[in-house]
């Protein structure tokens, strides 16, 4: 691969800024190398209130945790304070949804997650103990970086469009180094220890769980008993699971048809009429035929995949 | 094309040329006019010569050129002639139209299957003699030979002295056999113009399959009557003459036609006694055979008399007709090899008339004959001495006997109305069942045949010609024929797998795969010049005693010997040359390493013991108080297997091979590529410990539900694991083993997947409380899993016994099945949560179903087959090697490894690890994966059936239409415990991965075939690093296995590393599985990823060609520099951006990459 220069580079893509970042060499790769951070004002297509002090990232480093994105604004690109990053594809309060209302999996949610407090109290007993100590990001990934207010955030775009400008020295990572847990094999490391947790901690977790699992079946069970009981605004009772007499399954209706056809079909016997047994004489000759071309057609296709047939 | 048009024409063709061929057959075949005779053939080839050009395949003698076209015509010709069969059937079990003949066919039983019989008649299509530019070159020759032979003065009558004199002049060597004729003899010898000369044999018969590489014409030579007298049967005296007669032809045709043609002497069948002279296009020069190929024809002249000409009664197999000079007394000893070797050269013309009769009474006789020939060829039989003196004469012969008797009250053993195929296999049948050593096969009535005798070869006594048809068969060829037609006769019973490929394609005879074990032996210190067949019968029979039942099959391959030139002596037998012994062993008996022989009291037995054995055999005392003669070899791991000290010690003793060189010894060398011996023994003390963890679970008695079942579902509790588990203490730290436990139904579980996971939890704490209380010497953790996915499975077990065995313990829950089933089938589910429900299903029953059912049909296998454990072992350790492990998943490695030994045709079951081994790489090197799917019978009884063989290839094919470019499933393989068939290769390997697999298993099988007793057992498991992009080299501390005891500054790490070992808690970490694991998922759009597990410390990488540069956008996956497009329109491009791809991978590896290496292509 030819050597990328800086010249060759654009600073903007579409409306990304692209932010040359240096990354230092490490001993296994003694090589100094760029990566290019893609930043821009985010604009979703539904914005929220908050959307005006947020700026989306394109092409997050693999590594990259809060802390990164915040030093790397608030040393580096003229110090705008950050209210907290939300990684593309994190886990959404570590897979642990509620049983009855799924959570959305969408991104951006990692913090400050309000739904209702029934919700809420599962999700929080029910957490199995964490076994990273630090997030990865899958290569390419996208980041929405929250700052404190609007202003914070077009500082740092205006400041990185002059840190382009410039050609800056921009390091990622600077300054990190004791501030955020090792990777390398520390990290597989502490996985290891903290994929076996405290046999307490986690009954006390299991228990949690379940009680809160009972207790929202329970309501579940009542809220439906209620709909069942009584008629909505427009005076229709809802037919929920749960009666005496549950609506019946599809499948198990069509299921039913199956075997009274099957039956009927059973009461005469397939070889009791003369044209049955002529029928079937008639099909079997069909299946040998069919089975023939089929063979025939395999052994064409063998043909021509292999060459001719002949031994090696 | 106009087919209709062409198609008449050729049908026309076709018949016409059989017609010409009948006739040209009896004028052949007739003892007077021989030369009226041969005109007529010239006329009747001319004429079909012209046919043959103007449909322009007359221009064809090398079938590779050939393009499609002649393919094309060539179907038309088969169809023609199947056409014109029909039209010309006289019996009503022929068939009767061109597409229904096959349904009948079938369905009649005449043929195994439809396919079956499609492909052999492709076959027959392509190996059927056919007249082209070769055949017409030879004809000529024919006739100018013929001619110039019948020119040749008569000479003589002379005394030996005059007659070698009178022929050096014309430089030519008479031929004798050994022993020389004595210099006093009494008799003349002279020549005159022969009786008759004849063209027999294949290519008269049209039996000559054309997949051989020379068309060889036999050409017989009757020698005048009047040259011989009545005793000259006697003692050589026959061949003398005959020597002298072919020399005389010999130097007649050097005068006439040796200008264009090279004259050569040869052994016929290499039969000492038979010389003939080898007549072929003499080789031109390099540069002109660029440009035009010497044909490959030969034509061998070979000098015979007339039938009547000595008393068959004088030379039946027993009686004596070489006396020696001492005794001249009756009582000596029969000579049977002499004389039938006298007696076939009486019967030539007899022989071809009955070949011939067969072939005009029995329609599909010709088409047999070549199926047979094909089969023979696959399998290294050849009419030859030397390879097995069994080849497509006798073939032929015996078939035609049959027609004729043989059956019980002489009622022929064969009919007339059978088809090809029914032809074939019932010969083949017959060769199987019975035992021509024991129990000779007559035909005719009459005299009743010879006994047998105990020299092991086989009689079919033919009485009408006073002939044992099979005298050149040796011992041990007889007896591998018999073993190949039992396999080929079992091979066409399986009902489920088409065994055509196995019957008539294959190369059985490559020696590699063919026997567990080869030795090489010079010819020259057998000292083979006084009587080269009866030292071979020797040494068969030292090495069948000294090896008893270790071995099943002794063959004896003797590289065949050279032509010479007319004016030199014949070569000296085992002068040079080498010869091979190849062995199949018995995989039970092989390793035994004390030998019983006879009690001491029996004193006759125990000197023919102790004859054999000389000081090997020692009397020894044994527990049940028998007192025998024994012998005692050293076990296996002293270096040498058993087998090859006895074979060395045998051959030391009885035949002076000493010294090392004597012998090369190959078989064995792969199974020390194993650690911890091949065998499954090494297993036992971890299955042992298995058992007691089983029970220990079983015998927890406060469970607040009782257990159902528990499952194995790990490689290494199914002796199949590359390391050998708990192997030599704490060298290694154990891998904690999967086993699945099944609890009895309750209405208590609830009914929702997150909550069954935590409900799963809960039953883990409990059994580790009960546990820890009950059982001593144990640690128990629980682990999670599957972060994140919390409808999988989130907890499991680790108990550790000692810290040297691991087990891990998952719940099975079968409830979970249908809740995952119910949201797939969730019209209302949003896609993702659908998606999730897909692969937790798939994960669900790959993990609790699939994997204990496997788990516990492969251990039965491999206690069912010995050699099955090991080479499933070697054959993951070879994908290892090559970096493939984490894409060929081990299951599919085992199926492939199953399969050889479930389906071994065209060979037995494997009964050693290395042939269970190769056997395995050749087919994956000729598995076209694209097309076939794997369909393995784990049950080995035959429990899969056609209908569920049927079910598979339909899922197969649901897949293929699915997914056509193969992008999610390129290897398919299924087994009858998982229809499926893609359990372990949904998305893993790519199809670049599996044409990788074949590439390597190719060349792989080509070294195996290039280097044959040299190759190197290691050299296939090596490939070079070069062909990846880049290559991450490990920290080999973290790599495990060997490489951090070769670690140069070990000690500075020794007490981390004894801590490591001891400590339980280390136990399942695995840092480089995970770094893997997450390189995966962090760049698995942009890079594909290599490993070898612990055989290769390197991940190497391949850069998808997906990541090439393209115009630039934000849901990349992969990291990207932007660069400037050369449009006007500046459109902004991505590429790649490698470098940050690698730095990113430096850090992420810490100090679990030691380098990292990037090869530019």
């Amino acid at each position: 691969m030819a050597p990328i220069t800086a010249a060759k580079v654009p600073s903007t893509v579409h409306e990304f800024l692209v932010l040359p970042l240096r990354i230092p060499a490490q001993p296994s790769f003694p090589k100094e190398t760029t990566h290019y951070l893609y930043l821009r004002a985010n604009a979703p297509k539904v914005p929220t209130e908050n959307t005006p002090r947020e700026v989306f990232a394109v092409n997050v480093p693999i590594d990259a945790t809060e802390l990164h994105i915040r030093s790397l604004f608030a040393n580096q690109l003229g110090g705008a304070r950050i209210d907290s990053v939300a990684f593309e594809g994190a886990r959404v309060g570590k897979g642990i949804s509620a049983p009855v209302a799924p959570v959305k999996q969408g991104k951006k949610r990692k913090r400050g997650i309000e739904g209702n407090d029934e919700d809420a109290t599962v999700e929080e007993v029910g957490l199995l103990p964490e076994v990273w100590d630090r997030e990865l990001h899958r290569s390419g990934g996208t980041a929405v970086i929250t700052f404190v207010d609007k202003p914070s955030a077009d500082l740092a775009l205006k400041e990185a469009r002059r840190a382009i400008k410039n050609k800056a020295d921009i390091s990622w990572g600077q300054g990190l180094r004791n501030k955020i847990p090792p990777l390398g094999s520390a990290r597989y490391l502490t996985h290891h220890k903290m994929r076996y947790p405290d046999h307490s901690e986690l009954q006390a977790s299991v228990d949690a769980f379940m009680e809160a699992f009972a207790a929202q079946e329970e309501a579940r069970t009542k809220m439906l008993a209620r709909q069942r009981a009584e008629p909505d605004e427009d005076g229709f009772i809802t037919v929920t699971r749960g009666g005496r007499v549950g609506p019946a399954r599809e499948e198990a209706a069509k299921a039913k048809e199956e075997e009274l056809k099957k039956r009927e079909k059973d009461r005469i016997k397939a070889d009791f009429y003369r044209f049955q047994v002529r029928e079937k004489k008639k099909e079997e000759a069909k299946d040998l035929v069919r089975a023939f071309e089929e063979d025939q057609r395999k052994v064409e296709e063998m043909k021509k995949r292999r060459g001719r047939i002949r031994p090696e | 094309m106009a087919p209709p048009a062409s198609k008449k024409r050729k049908t026309d063709h076709v018949s016409s040329g059989d017609e010409d061929d009948e006739a040209s057959f009896a004028s052949f075949a007739s003892d007077e006019s021989g030369d009226q005779a041969n005109d007529e053939v010239n006329g009747t080839r001319a004429e079909e010569m012209d046919v043959d050009e103007r449909f322009g395949s007359g221009d064809e003698d090398e079938d590779d050129e050939e393009d499609e076209s002649t393919e094309d015509q060539e179907r038309g010709q088969t169809k023609a002639g199947a056409e014109k069969k029909d039209k010309s059937a006289s019996k009503p079990t022929r068939p009767a139209k061109t597409s229904q003949p096959s349904i009948s066919a079938l369905a009649n039983g005449s043929f195994k299957s439809n396919v079956f019989k499609l492909q052999v008649d492709e076959l027959l299509g392509q190996i059927r003699p056919r007249h082209g530019k070769r055949e017409t070159d030879a004809e000529s020759a024919l006739h100018t030979i013929k001619k110039s032979i019948e020119q040749i003065p008569p000479r003589g009558p002379f005394t030996i002295a005059d007659a070698e004199r009178d022929l050096i002049r014309d430089k030519v060597a008479i031929p004798f056999p050994n022993p020389r004729p004595p210099k006093d003899a009494k008799y003349k010898f002279a020549y005159a113009k022969p009786a008759n000369v004849n063209v027999i044999g294949s290519y008269a018969l049209k039996t000559a399959s054309r997949s051989k590489e020379f068309l060889e014409i036999d050409m017989v030579v009757t020698m005048p009557g009047s040259l011989f007298e009545g005793k000259d049967y006697l003692n050589h005296r026959y061949f003398y003459k005959r020597a002298y007669y072919l020399a005389c032809i010999a130097a007649g045709l050097k005068t006439s036609v040796g200008k264009e043609h090279c004259l050569r002497f040869k052994l016929f069948h290499d039969n000492p006694l038979k010389p003939v002279l080898v007549v072929r296009p003499i080789q031109k020069n390099l540069d002109e055979t660029s440009e035009v190929p010497t044909p490959k024809w030969r034509i061998n002249i070979i000098p015979c008399v007339a039938e009547n000409q000595f008393p068959a009664e004088k030379l039946r197999p027993d009686r004596n007709c070489v006396r020696s000079q001492q005794h001249q007394d009756d009582g000596q000893s029969p000579t049977p090899f002499y004389n039938s070797s006298l007696r076939s050269e009486m019967l030539m013309t007899s022989y071809l008339k009955l070949l011939h009769g067969a072939s005009k009474a029995c329609e599909s006789f010709v088409d047999a004959c070549l199926l047979g020939a094909t089969w023979l060829r696959q399998r290294g039989f050849q009419s030859s001495m030397d390879c097995g003196g069994f080849g497509s004469f006798e073939w032929n012969a015996l078939m035609a006997l049959c027609l004729q008797g043989g059956g019980p009250s002489g009622k022929p053993l064969l009919s007339e109305g059978y088809s090809s195929y029914q032809l074939f296999k019932a010969t083949l049948q017959l060769l199987a069942v019975k035992d021509f050593t024991k129990q000779p096969l007559v035909f005719g009535e009459g005299n009743s045949g010879p006994k047998t005798t105990d020299s092991g070869v086989p009689i079919i006594w033919d009485a009408v010609r006073n002939h044992n048809l099979f005298f050149e068969v040796t011992p041990w060829a007889y007896k591998l024929l018999r073993q190949e037609a039992r396999t080929t006769i079992t091979a066409l019973g399986d009902q489920v797998h088409d065994s055509f490929d196995s019957t008539f394609i294959l190369r059985v005879l490559e020696p590699l795969y063919r026997y567990d074990c080869l030795l090489e032996i010079p010819a020259k210190s057998l000292s083979m010049q006084t009587g080269p067949r009866e030292r071979l019968v020797q040494l068969y029979q030292v090495l069948r005693q000294g090896l008893g039942d270790r071995v099943s099959q002794i063959n004896i391959l003797r590289q065949p010997l050279d032509e010479w030139a007319l004016g030199s002596s014949q070569p000296l037998a085992g002068a040079k040359g080498s010869i091979t012994v190849g062995l199949m062993v018995n995989g039970d008996t092989a390793r035994r390493t004390v030998d019983h022989g006879p009690s001491a009291e029996n004193k006759a037995e125990t000197a023919e013991f102790r004859k054999f054995w000389g000081e090997k055999a020692e009397l020894r005392r044994f527990k049940d108080g028998s007192i025998l003669e024994s012998l005692v070899w050293s076990p296996p791991e002293s270096g040498m297997s058993v087998l090859e000290q006895v074979i060395r010690y045998v051959l030391g003793h009885h035949f002076g091979l000493v010294t090392v060189d004597d012998i090369t010894f190959f078989g064995g060398d792969f199974t020390k590529l194993l650690r911890g011996g091949s065998d499954r023994a090494g297993f036992e003390p971890f299955m042992a410990q298995y058992k007691k963890f089983e029970n220990d679970i079983r015998d927890l008695h406060d469970l607040p539900l009782s257990i159902r079942h528990i499952m194995p579902a790990d490689p290494q509790l199914r002796f199949a694991s590359i390391k050998v588990p708990n192997h030599g203490k704490l060298a290694q730290k154990p891998v904690p083993a999967d086993v699945t436990i099944q609890f009895e139904g309750s209405s208590r579980w609830p009914d929702d997947l997150v909550a069954i996971q935590r409900t799963k939890i809960a039953f883990l704490l409990k059994v580790n409380d009960l546990l820890q209380d009950t059982v001593d010497n144990v640690t128990t953790r629980i682990g999670l899993e599957n972060e994140g996915q919390d409808v999988l499975n989130q907890a499991y077990l680790d108990v550790t016994y000692d810290s040297d065995a691991t087990f891990r313990l998952r719940i099975y829950h079968d409830r979970e099945q249908v809740l995952f089933e119910r949201k797939l089938k969730d019209k209302t589910a949003d896609p993702k949560s659908r998606e999730i429900a897909a692969t937790g299903l798939a994960k669900y029953k790959r993990d609790f179903v699939k994997n204990p059912a496997r788990t516990q049909a492969i251990a039965r296998l491999c206690t069912r087959y010995a050699a099955l454990s090991g080479s499933i072992r070697l054959m993951k350790k070879w994908f290892a090697s090559h970096l493939l492990s984490n894409h060929i998943a081990d299951e599919v490695t085992e199926l492939l490894v199953v399969r050889t030994f479930t389906q071994p045709w065209p060979w037995q079951v494997p009964s050693s690890v290395q042939t269970g081994f190769l056997r395995t790489l050749s087919w994956i090197s000729r598995w076209d994966w694209r097309v076939d799917p794997l369909i393995v019978d784990l049950s080995a009884s035959g429990e899969l059936k056609q209908p569920q063989v049927q079910a598979i290839t339909t899922n197969f094919e649901a897949w293929r239409k699915l997914d056509p470019a193969m992008n999610r499933v390129a290897l398919f393989a299924a087994s009858n415990v998982d229809f499926d068939g893609t359990t372990w290769t949904d998305g893993v390997p790519a199809k670049v991965v599996a044409g990788r697999m074949s590439a390597l298993a190719k060349a792989a099988c080509a070294e195996v075939s290039e280097k044959l007793l040299l190759l190197e057992p290691g050299a296939l498991f090596s490939s070079p690093l070069e062909d990846f992009d880049l290559v991450l080299h490990l920290n080999p501390i973290f790599t495990g296995g060997k490489a951090r005891k070769s670690m140069g500054n070990g000690s500075a790490f020794k007490n981390l590393e004894l801590e490591a070992l001891t400590d339980t808690d280390m136990i399942g970490h695995e840092p480089v599985r995970n770094f893997l694991n997450e390189l995966e998922v962090l760049y698995g759009a942009a890079l594909l990823l290599f490993y070898g597990g612990t055989e290769r410390p390197v991940i190497t990488g391949l850069w998808s060609p997906l990541t090439a540069r393209r115009s630039w956008k934000v849901n990349l996956s992969y990291s990207t520099i932007p660069v400037k497009g050369k449009g006007e329109d500046g459109d902004v491009l991505a590429d790649l951006n490698k470098d940050a791809i690698l730095a990113e991978i430096a850090r992420l590896g810490g100090d679990l990459v030691e380098k990292i290496e990037v090869h530019k292509h």
